[in-house]
């Protein structure tokens, strides 16, 4: 153990923190064994405002850490096609990233010492238990200061395209390749501690594999600047990671004795059931939501341009930073299926509490929030084709989407009773239940309305994608690689979708207590997927024979068939019959979805590249109201999360640490979602607040510069002048 | 740009408005924030007050039109497949288990294995996966575990509070697992079986069953949680007499640890961790070492095992009882 004064004087710079973490770092696990003691501050709650400071300091966290995901990727973009506005948006991108960063550590900061000081017996237990791991969070934390720093001061430096020498780019080959062979002999469980697949995927694609590709693509000065931007993002994605660990432990402890002390390894509890699952739904919704805090930005821009040069680059940012949202947002439900699996599969009464028990109906708010967020992009992007010169022969199909959606959205937060008073419940014959509405409030109902969302989303999106195009390219002119990817993209629908059915075959009805009578249940969903399996590869084969719109509808037709109208209703019937097998059928719609989205968006990439055109995308000229959807996305997005965070943590119930220590303050009980609202409304209010003042702050920074680099030039062409 | 800031901010006061009337609304309908219970008598009034309540046996089961949970049988009238209520129910689910076990179950005998043994005869149609009521993190004790049968019992059966005062030997059986498993803090000796079977059984024998290589655990109840614990996770603390593990080296140098099972006039045998029998003749041995600081036990079954494991296992354990 580091004593303190040691500890003191290697992290001078940033005294505060490390007298923190030194006196942490003595505490022992053996806390575990003692009354909890709580502690307040000016007679506040202490529960609410840890829950204020973690809120706001993961509304921040989340933008600085999503941010960076998709400025590297826009820069690499820029780097690839040499075309400068992509370079310049990355640049925008992290210079909001720059004014965030030191307000995200010094909200760490704070919400580090109020933890410690408000719940002392149970931060010096955390402690005990990962005091290794939180040097390593300490560590990393430099990491990506420095990386930070030196992607965003360096981006000039670090910008010419002028090739190193041939010697120097090899070592840089050679670095990658054997960065990729260690990535795979990873991922194959090659090195490394014993772990679980998901977390050993998680650290190949997320950590090694980005390292790999960083190397390979250097060789310049701006492949230096791009792998310093990777670096960044791997530095950001372990500190997330870390932290995510500890919140797993809370809710899934491994590694510890019933009485809470260390009888495992650290990394045991540091690698538990939940830390994985809650790490990848995080850095989904952090990419989704640090794409539409910029939208935000780029949306407050245009309101207040001047000038139509301003509003065709804050339209054009507010576009791309909608597309990386959306993009993030699509598959989040599916990570957030499969965190809602592993809640149930380290505690029944967890999962229940989550989906029938105190939170039940601020799923009914969540499905409000995320239905209002899939309107929103519609609307967004509807609004959007107004920008698109021949985009008006689609108009007529908006309608249709929109009843789809508004249908769906009533349906998807309908709840399955009502509350209701004694005179309502005369009104309805004395039933608790509607008799027409009770069947919208099942899972069957609600799982084909959220996909008939996310397809009708995805429908808008091919809409805008062709607005200006006239005819589509036979992909048969496109070579090999158009084909080449469209028959992997086919590959893999037919792998999610088969590789299921195959799982369905095989399932025995007593896996899930049934009755060997119901395997026919089973077996209708496996037909189903085949037939999904057929579709695809018939639409395939019609892509490749040139016949690529016919392909399209034909597989968004099946899909919408299958998931929406059969399982729609016969869900019911295997809710009645088979109820366990009902998790089953919402996996199997996700994959025919999630299929289809792979099959349709590889052939459209193809279909319309380098099609002709009706006319160029008139960047800003979109009505100011699209704008409005952008930020009422952000605003939604940031209360949802708010929302979210609640019932993560609140699953645990009256444990700080489930089924090891118990909250025993005055505050162990669940909150109701009126409190829950109060609280995120503050959080989603001082974030907002703080944000667009450093944005602000920001702003003049840039103009400062401006300033300079204008004088700057203006001087030598002054000079130039009298000489 | 000041003008723009200021329209921003009034839209965002109005979703944040609009937000916080869809939770005041919700709550004024649902109701608010729920104090921890107090304590409960042997009541269906208590009972009712913990089923939907610190119970929480709402989030799966609905009694007739009240709550929503479709997870788990409903608990009163409700559609075809429950024309009775579970009080009367639990009578005809009594006949069906005498037959099935050969002995003789009341309504609630069946009521307490349900709540005792939820995975013993589940309703057909419905999955093996009730929590275990009386473990973390629901922990409810004995006390409360009644007053749920006696709410259970009044819905439209007997309500018999004696025969949970005084329960007959089906139920006293059940009712000595639950108290077990509370002694041991919670956990689901069935789990237990399970996590006991993968991990321990391949070296100790309970009721005849089982490996030789460790100590008997048939009546190891008796030794107490705290033991049981420190046996599972650190088990060369305290080795059973008999068992310790000793170093044998032959004159060749070869090497066997385990325990010493047999030592006769010319030959020792040693039984290995996995079970190997070794047998040296004297004349050939170099060293015979008892290890005071080592057993057979494997000293990483924490590894292999969640917390919840070894609450389970420790409350099986806490079943092993002498007759």
């Amino acid at each position: 153990m580091i004593g303190i004064r040691g500890c003191r004087r290697s992290l001078a710079p940033r005294a505060a923190a490390a007298t923190l973490l030194c006196t942490v770092l003595g505490a022992t696990a053996a806390w575990a064994l003692e009354p909890n003691e709580y502690r307040q501050v000016l007679g506040l709650d202490s529960r609410k405002l840890i829950w204020f400071l973690a809120q706001v300091k993961l509304f921040f966290a989340a933008f600085v850490l999503g941010v960076p995901l998709f400025a590297v990727l826009i820069e690499y973009v820029g780097a690839r096609t040499n075309d400068a506005k992509y370079d310049k948006l990355a640049h925008e991108f992290t210079s909001l990233l720059s004014v965030a960063y030191a307000t995200t550590a010094a909200l760490g900061g704070l919400f580090a010492f109020a933890l410690y000081g408000l719940y002392p017996t149970f931060m010096g237990y955390m402690t005990g238990i990962f005091r290794d791991v939180m040097f390593l969070y300490a560590l990393l934390f430099f990491a990506e200061t420095f990386t930070l720093y030196l992607y965003y001061y360096g981006w000039h430096w670090l910008s010419s395209r002028e090739p190193f020498s041939r010697n120097v780019q090899w070592i840089f080959k050679v670095l990658g390749i054997a960065a990729l062979v260690l990535t795979v002999v990873f991922f194959l469980g090659g090195f490394g501690p014993q772990m679980r697949g998901d977390t050993r995927a998680f650290m190949a694609l997320l950590y090694f594999l980005p390292v790999a590709a960083g190397l390979l693509i250097i060789r310049d000065r701006k492949g230096v600047h791009i792998f310093i931007g990777i670096l960044l993002n791997v530095a950001g994605t372990a500190i997330m990671q870390i932290a995510n660990s500890w919140a797993g432990f809370m809710m899934s402890p491994v590694g510890v004795d019933k009485e809470g002390a260390l009888t495992g390894t650290v990394w045991q509890a540091f690698e538990n059931v939940l830390a994985t699952p809650v790490a990848v739904h995080r850095m989904l919704g952090n990419m989704a939501f640090g794409g539409l805090v910029v939208g935000a930005y780029a949306a407050v821009k245009f309101i207040g341009a001047k000038t139509d040069e301003q509003k065709a680059h804050y339209d054009w940012m507010g576009y791309v930073s909608n597309l990386v949202a959306i993009s993030a947002l699509i598959p989040l439900p599916f990570a957030g299926y499969y965190l809602g699996r592993e809640v149930y599969s380290v505690s029944a009464v967890m999962g229940n509490n989550m989906m029938g028990g105190d939170f039940s109906w601020t799923f009914i708010i969540q499905a409000v929030l995320v239905g209002s967020l899939f309107i929103l992009s519609n609307y967004y992007l509807w609004t959007g084709m107004t920008r698109i010169p021949g985009a008006e022969r689609y108009y007529g199909y908006i309608k249709y989407i929109l009843g789809a959606l508004i249908v769906s959205f009533a349906i998807w937060l309908t709840p399955h009773n009502l509350p209701l008073t004694g005179a309502e419940v005369g009104q309805m014959g004395g039933g608790q239940y509607h008799p027409t509405l009770k069947f919208m409030g099942l899972m069957p109902a609600k799982n084909a309305v959220i996909n008939l969302i996310i397809l009708s989303t995805f429908f808008s999106f091919l809409l805008y994608r062709r607005g200006n195009k006239l005819d589509a390219v036979a992909i048969s002119t496109q070579g090999w690689m158009a084909r080449g990817v469209i028959v992997l993209a086919g590959a893999a629908a037919v792998y999610l979708a088969g590789q299921y059915a195959v799982n369905l075959f095989l399932m025995k009805p007593a896996e899930l207590d049934l009755p060997a009578d119901r395997a026919p249940y089973f077996r209708v969903i496996a037909w189903l997927l085949l037939s999904h399996c057929a579709a695809s590869i018939i639409a395939v084969l019609l892509a490749l024979k040139d016949r690529g719109k016919l392909a399209q509808n034909l597989l968004m037709a099946v899909t919408a068939f299958n998931v929406v109208l059969f399982l729609g209703v016969y869900g019911f019937v295997v809710m009645e019959k088979a109820s366990p097998f009902l998790r089953n059928v919402a996996v199997s719609q996700f994959l025919q979805i999630i299929a289809c989205l792979i099959v349709v968006t590889a052939i459209d990439v193809f279909l319309f590249r380098g099609a002709r055109e009706i006319g160029r995308l008139q960047w800003g000229k979109i009505p100011v109201r699209s704008q409005y959807a952008l930020l009422a996305l952000t605003f939604v997005i940031t209360m949802n999360m708010g929302l979210m965070g609640f019932i993560r943590s609140g699953l645990r119930g009256d444990w700080h640490i489930f089924g090891v220590m118990r909250d025993t303050s005055p505050w162990s009980y669940t909150p109701s979602n009126f409190t829950m609202t109060q609280m995120v409304s503050l959080s989603v209010l001082v974030f907002m607040v703080s944000i667009a003042f450093m944005f602000w702050l920001g702003g003049i920074v840039e103009k400062g510069n401006a300033v300079k680099d204008e004088a700057g030039a203006r001087a030598p062409a002054a000079m130039g002048a009298g000489d | 740009m000041s003008s723009a800031v200021g329209k921003v901010f009034g839209f965002l006061l109005l979703l944040l408005a609009t937000f916080l009337w869809i939770g005041q609304a919700v709550t004024a309908l649902t109701g608010g924030e729920k104090a921890a219970a107090s304590a409960v008598e042997i009541s269906p009034e208590g009972g009712e007050s913990i089923f939907w309540g610190k119970g929480r046996c709402f989030t799966c089961h609905s009694m007739g039109d009240r709550g929503s949970a479709v997870r788990g049988p409903n608990q009163g009238v409700f559609g075809e497949n429950f024309p009775l209520p579970i009080g009367a129910r639990a009578a005809e689910r009594a006949k069906e288990r005498s037959q099935k076990t050969g002995q003789t179950y009341t309504a609630t005998d069946y009521l307490v294995e349900s709540l005792a043994e939820p995975g013993a005869y589940v309703v057909e149609g419905y999955k093996n996966e009730m929590a275990i009521v009386y473990a973390p993190p629901i922990a409810l004790n004995l006390k409360e575990v009644k007053a749920v049968i006696a709410y259970l019992q009044s819905q439209g059966g007997e309500l018999d509070l004696e025969s949970l005062e005084k329960p007959n030997e089906v139920s006293k059986k059940f009712f000595a697992k639950m108290a077990a498993a509370q002694a041991a803090g919670g956990g689901d000796p069935s789990a237990g079986e399970q996590v006991y079977a993968s991990n321990c059984a391949s070296c100790h024998v309970i009721k005849g069953k089982g490996g030789k290589i460790g100590p008997e655990l048939s009546s190891v109840a008796g030794k107490g949680a705290k033991y049981i614990e420190d046996s599972i996770l650190r088990p060369a603390k305290s080795i059973t007499p008999g068992f310790e593990t000793w170093t044998l080296t032959d004159k060749a140098g070869r090497k066997t640890i385990g325990l010493k099972t047999a030592d006769t006039a010319s030959e020792v045998e040693i039984t290995k961790a996995n079970g190997e029998k070794v047998r040296v003749a004297k004349a050939d041995i170099k060293e015979l070492d008892q290890d005071k600081d080592a057993s057979v036990m494997p000293d990483n079954l924490n590894e292999a095992m969640t917390v919840k494991d070894l609450q389970d296992v420790l409350a099986y354990m806490m079943l092993q009882k002498s007759e």
